[in-house]
């Protein structure tokens, strides 16, 4: 599809300062919103899946993930279907989360996974000491996750709810692609936790390591705490894939073909 | 041009909000239903989008404006009535139809003081009614007779009586039918069902014989007590708002001046939170202030007679009665004080509503900027308009009624051969552009002021004045000038502009 060459190939188009925890994919949508206005995208085929939502938070809350995902893009875009969300108010919530799996393994899959990530390095909301095999399940919020909310409810601690459903890290690795989204000095710690150390349990973002296909789009700033040469490598694969394309363009114009020139795999 | 699964979403507008705010979003709505849809809802319990999107271009979708004060338009006069029902409702239903070119989807047709006989066949007609792409006629708001000779404006002086039976008087002149509890009146009309919605107020000066003491009954029927035409002092005005009174007519207009010993009507936008009503739980509270039960029921009562018996009346709207130079004593003077600036004392007394005639005639610019900044929330903007009211009419002579004739002189209406201005002959989209020029208030606060403040006025906000879901469906569509551009009821498109 269109869109995962518009987001593999040129993301920092899409970044722009943002606050932390919930926000990191508004100007992602806001750029999938414009090439569906321009009529370059379609969502009319496109099944969409939700990765967590409040427990005991009314649907039509202003902080649940629904009003979130109808303000910020459901009512922007042309999806046929609405959308698959986890029911944060159902009577059996273990059930609720076992007929999620079963729902996105009926439709085949998740094809691609875009998110962000908490400051503690979470992915979904698989606070740290998740399971890095876990499915879809009820979680208790880590205290620094209620702290942050809380600016969402009125400052009331009390108010925040304190369990969400959430996809787990391994329905996370399921998909066939994932994009994350890393921005701002305060992402930076998890970021480099993420990336510089082993896959551990407490930056549940690290998982991403044992992906075949993942992708972690980062500002400056989310950069700040990796060591220099993390940096500069990435950015010189960044430069080597460039080169090797155009490489390939050149090549393929010349009407010589090879298969394997051009390809990172 | 319909909507094959009748929903509508407008795209790219600007929505005021109930604060008075403009923001960008979209609106659904159901127009087979002609309501305001949840959008997020019938996103997801529906499983729905709209099949037609209307593009705004960045315009404002305005919930339709609510004239609570218009004596007649396009050669209509809402008080004249002829002996023929018929023809009444046709004349009804033209002002009703016309109407919504200004922007206008709910009107309150106002009926001046009449010969006592035709109160109750005036007030049988104008149960609510509403008809396709046509504005809703509300009920009805009976100015007179129960007001103050003093300041009667273009009231005719022989048809003014007092309530000397107090609320018996008020059944005997407007018919007793018509001014039974509200749920009963409502469900009176014909074809009436359970979500109808009307509106019944009575302006009357609190300072004539009889009427006081009428005030808490009205306002138990349901219907909406405004204080106007009237001398009352501050301590009458005040005693009438503690009775229930809610609203002020036409504020500035038929009433004594600010006086600031006694500020009268127009000082109640000024009233201390710290005023408790008699009786309040938070009066006893308190040390018995100077202006305590007993003196005031007595020096109310000495008040009553002396303004009853005192005034000698004068012909016309500007003269003024003397005022007291009393300084007025407040109540509650040892109450608790806070301390956190900004913040306002919320205690009991509500300050009325006022309607404001935003013609730059009946109230100049200045007066209106400070009766806004001095109470944004009870403002409430009126036309006060005349039957000649029609955008398209040429200045000059007019017929009104019993052998009298208006002078029109742009937004300027006079009783000829005389300077009283009588009634307005300027639209409520007009005064809505002028409030914001006046006060310096944004577009969105000033539809605010003809929108959802006259609705929380009459309790209709749910329904009338607002974007709430569930509500009807009645908008106008403006330019980010203030210019109409279309208008809909009930979801449908009433009124365009024509290019």
């Amino acid at each position: 599809m269109q869109t995962y060459q518009r987001l593999r190939t040129n993301p920092r188009q899409a970044l722009r300062p943002r606050p932390p925890y919930g926000s990191s994919p508004i100007p992602t949508y806001k750029h999938l919103i414009s090439l569906v206005q321009e009529g370059k995208l379609s969502f009319k085929n496109v099944v969409t899946f939700n990765m967590d939502e409040y427990v005991g938070l009314p649907r039509d809350h202003t902080e649940s993930y629904h009003t979130f995902m109808f303000r910020e893009f459901f009512s922007h875009i042309d999806t046929r279907l609405a959308g698959e969300l986890l029911n944060g108010n159902a009577k059996n919530l273990i059930e609720e989360c076992n007929q999620y799996e079963a729902r996105i393994k009926a439709f085949g899959g998740i094809e691609l996974f875009l998110g962000g990530i908490g400051e503690d390095g979470h992915i979904a909301f698989n606070e740290p000491g998740s399971s890095l095999a876990s499915r879809t399940r009820i979680k208790t919020l880590a205290y620094d996750t209620i702290l942050a909310n809380a600016r969402f409810f009125n400052d009331d601690i009390a108010a925040v709810p304190r369990m969400a459903l959430t996809v787990g890290v391994a329905t996370v690795l399921d998909s066939r692609e994932v994009v994350v989204v890393v921005t701002g000095q305060r992402k930076a710690l998890a970021l480099s936790k993420a990336i510089e150390e082993g896959v551990n349990h407490l930056w549940t973002l690290s998982a991403l390591q044992m992906h075949p296909w993942a992708l972690i789009v980062v500002d400056e700033d989310a950069t700040a705490e990796l060591h220099v040469k993390t940096v500069k490598y990435f950015k010189s694969i960044e430069r080597v894939q460039d080169e090797v394309e155009a490489m390939h363009a050149a090549l393929t114009a010349q009407g010589i073909e090879d298969d394997h020139v051009g390809s990172m795999e | 041009m319909s909507s094959t699964n009748g929903l509508i979403c407008f795209t790219n507008c600007l929505l005021p909000t109930e604060d008075g705010g403009l923001v960008e979003k979209d609106l659904w709505i159901d127009e087979r239903r002609g309501v305001i849809l949840d959008a997020q809802r019938t996103f997801y319990l529906r499983k729905e989008r709209p099949a037609r999107v209307i593009n705004m271009d960045g315009n404002i979708v305005s919930p339709g404006f609510m004239d609570i004060q218009i004596n007649g338009a396009y050669g209509f006069d809402f008080s004249v009535y002829e002996g023929d029902d018929e023809a009444y409702r046709e004349g009804l239903k033209l002002v009703s139809s016309k109407i919504v070119e200004t922007g206008v989807t709910s009107l309150l047709p106002t009926i001046i003081t009449q010969e006592k006989s035709l109160y109750p066949k005036l007030l049988h007609l104008l149960r609510p009614y509403s008809a396709s792409k046509s504005a809703n006629l509300l009920g009805w708001h009976a100015e007179g007779p129960f007001i103050q000779l003093a300041k009667r404006g273009a009231h005719a002086p022989q048809f003014l009586v007092p309530a000397t039976e107090r609320f018996k008087s008020f059944e005997q002149v407007y018919g007793a039918e018509n001014l039974v509890e509200k749920e009963d009146w409502l469900m009176a009309g014909d074809g009436a069902t359970e979500d109808v919605v009307g509106v019944r107020v009575i302006t009357a000066a609190p300072e004539v014989d009889g009427v006081m003491a009428a005030v808490e009954e009205v306002v138990k029927r349901g219907i909406i007590f405004s204080i106007g035409h009237s001398i009352a002092t501050t301590d009458i005005a005040t005693a009438a708002v503690q009775n229930g009174a809610r609203l002020i007519t036409h504020l500035f207009n038929a009433m004594p001046q600010l006086h600031h010993r006694d500020p009268s009507i127009i000082g109640l936008l000024g009233a201390s939170p710290h005023m408790s009503p008699p009786n309040s739980p938070a009066r006893t509270t308190f040390p018995a202030p100077p202006l305590s039960r007993a003196t005031s029921t007595s020096s109310l009562t000495k008040r009553l007679r002396e303004l009853q018996e005192g005034p000698q009346a004068t012909s016309e709207a500007f003269d003024d009665v003397q005022t007291p130079p009393q300084t007025p004593i407040l109540a509650a003077q040892d109450s608790v004080l806070h301390l956190q600036k900004g913040k306002v004392a919320d205690l009991s007394f509500e300050r009325p509503f006022y309607e404001l005639i935003v013609d730059g005639i009946h109230s100049h610019p200045n007066s209106v900027r400070l009766a806004y900044t001095s109470y944004p929330e009870g403002c409430i903007l009126i036309t006060d308009a005349m039957k000649i009211l029609d955008p398209n009419l040429k200045d000059g002579i007019h017929e009104w009624r019993d052998g009298k004739r208006f002078v029109k002189s742009g937004d300027k209406l006079y009783l000829e051969g005389t300077d009283t201005l009588a009634g307005s002959v300027v639209t409520l989209d007009k005064c809505v552009r002028n409030f914001s020029r006046f006060t310096g208030c944004s577009l969105g606060e000033a539809i605010k002021c003809a929108t959802y403040n006259p609705a929380k006025c009459f309790g209709l906000e749910n329904k009338k004045g607002t974007l709430r879901p569930g509500a009807d469906a009645d908008l106008v569509v403006l330019d980010r000038r203030g210019n109409v551009l279309s208008t809909w009821v009930k979801g449908q498109e009433a009124w365009a502009r024509g290019d």
